[in-house]
């Protein structure tokens, strides 16, 4: 063992710079280039221009007070029945009051309805809308924003949990600046605690989620507003008509705002908590919807965000670039290494997976460390976390990489997110018609 | 005007009528002439040209407090007014002409002689009085039940002739509480007509039900279909749709037309629109106002009662000729090692409990039914009632153990739990209590023989306690 060892090193360090940089270009090249000194780049300067945001913030802020607009919290949902009482009370304790809060039961088969009638009796709840049949999260959205009053509409997830300061915070960005169009919240990991699958996936909101939508908010790339907590205005929903069909209906009205030149931005202090599913086979599930989306939404629908047209915008070019290139076109080129190293480096191949992982793991835990620093909300100490960072690894690696690959073979090549029984199949069949 | 009518039966002189030395009064107009003043007449005869008219002179009959006059037959001539039920219930007969009161003579003779039987004691209780009057009816016009009829007159919608021709139609609540008290006091036995549904405020049935806003409270609302459209998602009200050049449904969202239910698009739900506040809502507020006190109520806050007819017990049958004997609540009191029901009920509750917890625990329900006691009390003062009641809760508290519980539900009905004794020896003991029973009534009231009736059941884990001694009751008292 020790002479294994031993043998590993003596080998980096007779290979020289040159060699080494041809065996890891995937490594060099994208994961530590973008992921770790781009963004600690954008994150430096971020964080040294925090006293003027400080100060335009607290300008916002007074501004919102003043004028006190009526907020509409829509929760779509479908046998969501046992979270909204608790959803119900964490909104009690919101320092902005000013909000009508409404619940869109999507023709649920369980108790929901009668739970929420007895909240909407004892003032709880403020509408309580019931669709008999079911129509979809996004029809299920669209009746809460139809008919709610609010200047704003916050869109929440029944079984999140949300800061006492969470919607004030979510909605200050709005009088930043009058361009802004929606406002996409933090989202932590409530039980992180419960399941490794459920730490592996807390790991990675704190840092691809939280951090990297920092800094893609920042640079004005920022390409989704999370359904689970996400503020829009209502003049830009008007012109938008609401969501459209999903699943990634979340992403989807996002670019459609974006496309008609709203800002979109992130609010690391908007805080909400929501539960991860708890094991890999269900994580499976929801990630292969969700980067179905990227095939369906971003390189289908929306793909007219690279056409030199009229309504062309560098920004969402870049949004949407960045985006295929990182996820879908490295996911790609992955698999090209992978078949790079096997062809013609066999006889390294046991020295190069091990400084794989070598790299990746220091990687990690370098980006985990680093990134602490400008992480404004954290849902647990570091030192919890620590023992797990190996593990990413094979998490981000093989795992996460393995689902998207499979994802996007499926979208691509058979369109199954409209077969998504998420959706239901009367209107996923339209969708699938139309295109969109 | 004096003539004779029917073979030279019937003789006729200023609205009095004589046959076979009866006499008869006709009642054709409302005159100075008090009721008080026609004791002395063997029957009335009204002429029921009209149901107005009828009613109220069959009222100051049927709800005198005198028997001689609640008890007065009255027949009726004309038969325009005896389609109403009200009046039928509480007259006599029909006769086509004055030729027919012969007819009647033999009706007034039983009615008469049965009047004799009565029992005439001064009633204790108003709900007695009320109860005894209308028994004393049923009794000499041989009628078993008290059956409901619908009447747009009573408040409630419903009324019960021959109780409620002695309250006002807006006091028909208290016939209510009087048929309650009686079923209590098990004199009759409740048979489920109908649900009635009374305002909280003066128990009142004639309520307007409204569908109103639940914002304002306005009944000024309009309801829409939600239609979705499902290539877009869009979902509104069937007026997001319409446009004001035809009628095809165009989608605001994106300008489709919606050409087919079910295919590409469909209605899942409505919505309301209150027109006075503009407020929007799917469940608007069902209130009944009462049209008599105008109270505006939340239907789940009316007062929801029962319309039963009532079929007369045994002791309901023979309280007419031997008084109503009532439970007498202080018993429990003066009875030492006795509960009140509620207290009983409690009780049994807790013991449910107990036994639920532990499978291996079992409870027996005793209750004793002294069918014939009301005889006996008759024999002893009323003074001896709670001595001779004492001796039989001795006789059964020297066989029962001290953890066991009594309770005297009324003067006719022990029930005692028995705990963790085998069904068998609960058997065994109640048979012995029932023969000290007979014993010490045989030995203390000469050739009396009391009816004791017995039930024994295991208590029950799953049904209420409420529930099961009910039935145990009602099976015990029916059986006799």
């Amino acid at each position: 063992m020790i002479e294994a060892v031993d043998g590993f090193f003596s080998y980096i360090s007779a290979v020289g710079p040159s060699k080494l940089l041809r065996i890891f270009w995937f490594f060099v090249f994208f994961e530590f280039a973008r992921f770790f000194i781009f963004e600690l780049t954008v994150l430096i300067i971020w964080k040294l221009r925090e006293p003027q945001r400080k100060e335009r913030y607290a300008n916002a802020r007074r501004r919102l007070f003043i004028e006190r607009p009526l907020v509409s919290v829509i929760v779509p949902g479908k046998n969501e029945g046992k979270h909204i009482y608790k959803l119900a009370n964490s909104l009690k304790e919101q320092s902005y009051t000013n909000f009508e809060f409404i619940v869109i039961d999507d023709g649920s088969d369980d108790d929901t309805e009668r739970i929420c009638k007895s909240l909407q009796k004892n003032g709880l709840i403020d509408l309580f809308l019931r669709n008999d049949v079911r129509g979809g999260k996004a029809s299920a959205a669209n009746l809460g924003y139809r008919f709610s009053k609010g200047k704003i509409v916050v869109h929440l997830d029944a079984d999140c949990s949300y800061d006492s300061d969470a919607i004030e915070k979510i909605i200050i960005p709005f009088y930043l600046d009058d361009a802004i169009g929606a406002v996409g919240g933090n989202i932590l990991v409530r039980n992180y605690k419960d399941s490794l699958c459920a730490t592996l996936q807390a790991i990675e909101y704190s840092d691809t989620i939280s951090v990297g939508r920092i800094t893609s908010s920042y640079l004005g790339i920022y390409r989704l507003v999370s359904g689970a907590f996400g503020a829009f205005k209502r003049e830009a929903l008007d012109r938008v008509g609401g969501w459209d069909i999903g699943p990634g209906l979340d992403g989807d009205i996002t670019v459609k705002l974006r496309k008609l030149g709203y800002l979109i931005v992130f609010e690391p202090d908007a805080v909400c908590q929501t539960s991860v599913p708890e094991t890999f086979r269900k994580l499976v599930k929801q990630r292969l919807r969700w980067d179905k989306s990227i095939i369906r939404f971003r390189v289908r629908k929306h793909r007219d965000v690279f056409y030199p047209n009229a309504t062309f915008r560098f920004s969402n070019f870049v949004s949407s670039a960045e985006n295929i290139t990182y996820n879908l076109l490295l996911n790609i080129k992955w698999w090209i290494y992978l078949v790079d190293m096997v062809v013609n480096y066999t006889s390294l191949l046991a020295f190069v997976f091990p400084f794989n992982i070598l790299l990746y793991t220091a990687n990690n835990f370098l980006k985990f460390m680093v990134f602490s620093l400008f992480r404004k909300r954290k849902n647990a100490s570091i030192v919890y976390f620590i023992p797990y960072l190996p593990l990413m690894v094979i998490y981000f690696g093989f795992y996460l990489r393995l689902v998207r690959s499979v994802a996007y073979v499926q979208e691509f090549f058979f369109k199954r997110s409209y077969k998504d029984s998420w959706n239901p199949a009367k209107s996923s069949n339209h969708a699938k018609k139309l295109g969109i | 005007m004096e003539k004779t009518l029917a073979n030279n039966k019937v003789e006729f002189h200023d609205n009095v009528l004589t046959c076979f030395g009866k006499t008869f009064f006709y009642f054709e107009s409302f005159s100075s002439l008090k009721i008080d003043d026609l004791e002395k007449y063997d029957a009335i005869i009204i002429d029921a040209f009209d149901i107005e008219f009828t009613r109220i002179i069959i009222k100051k009959f049927r709800s005198h407090a005198g028997m001689e006059f609640y008890l007065k037959p009255l027949f009726l001539i004309n038969n325009k007014a005896t389609e109403d039920p009200y009046i039928k219930e509480l007259s006599d007969g029909i006769i086509i002409s004055f030729d027919q009161i012969p007819e009647t003579i033999n009706d007034i003779n039983q009615i008469n002689m049965k009047i004799t039987r009565l029992e005439t004691s001064p009633s204790s209780s108003f709900e007695i009085q009320v109860f005894k009057k209308a028994l004393n009816y049923m009794f000499t016009r041989e009628i078993n039940t008290l059956k409901p009829i619908t009447d747009i007159n009573s408040t409630i919608g419903y009324c019960y002739p021959v109780l409620s021709v002695n309250f006002d139609a807006f006091e028909e609540g208290k016939v209510l509480e009087i048929l309650e008290w009686a079923e209590k006091e098990h004199l009759i036995w409740p048979d489920f007509q109908d649900r009635v549904y009374l305002c909280s405020n003066c128990k009142g049935g004639h309520l307007s039900f409204r569908e109103i806003c639940p914002n304002c409270d306005s009944a000024n609302m309009r309801s829409e279909d939600l239609v979705h459209h499902f290539p877009c998602g869009y979902i509104g009200a069937i007026s997001d749709f319409k446009n004001n050049i035809d009628t095809v449904l165009n989608c605001p969202k994106c300008s489709k037309n919606l050409r087919h239910i079910g295919v590409d698009y469909d209605k899942p739900s409505v919505i309301n629109h209150c027109q006075n506040c503009n407020d929007v809502f799917q469940d608007y507020l069902v209130k009944a106002k009462c049209i008599q006190c105008k109270t505006d109520t939340d239907v789940q806050f009316l007062i929801s009662k029962d319309i039963n007819l009532y079929k007369l017990t045994k002791k309901g049958r023979n309280s007419a000729v031997g008084g109503i004997y009532t439970s007498d609540y202080e018993l429990n009191h003066e009875i030492a090692g006795t509960l009140d029901f509620k207290t009983f009920s409690t009780m049994m509750h807790y013991e449910q409990e107990r036994t639920k917890a532990n499978v291996t625990l079992t409870s027996n329900l005793v209750v004793f039914y002294f069918e014939n006691i009301f005889d006996l009390y008759k024999i002893v003062s009323k003074s001896k009632e709670k001595s001779l009641l004492g001796e039989f809760v001795t006789i059964i508290r020297d066989n029962i153990t001290p953890a066991d519980f009594i309770c005297i539900n009324n003067p006719s009905i022990i029930s005692i739990c028995v705990n963790d004794v085998a069904f068998e020896n609960a058997n065994l003991m109640v048979l012995k209590i029932t023969d000290m029973i007979e014993e010490l009534v045989r030995d203390n009231f000469e050739k009396f023989e009391i009816a004791v009736v017995s039930h024994v059941a295991l208590l029950s884990k799953s049904q209420s306690f409420d529930k099961q001694i009910q039935t145990i009751i009602k099976e015990l008292v029916e059986k006799t």
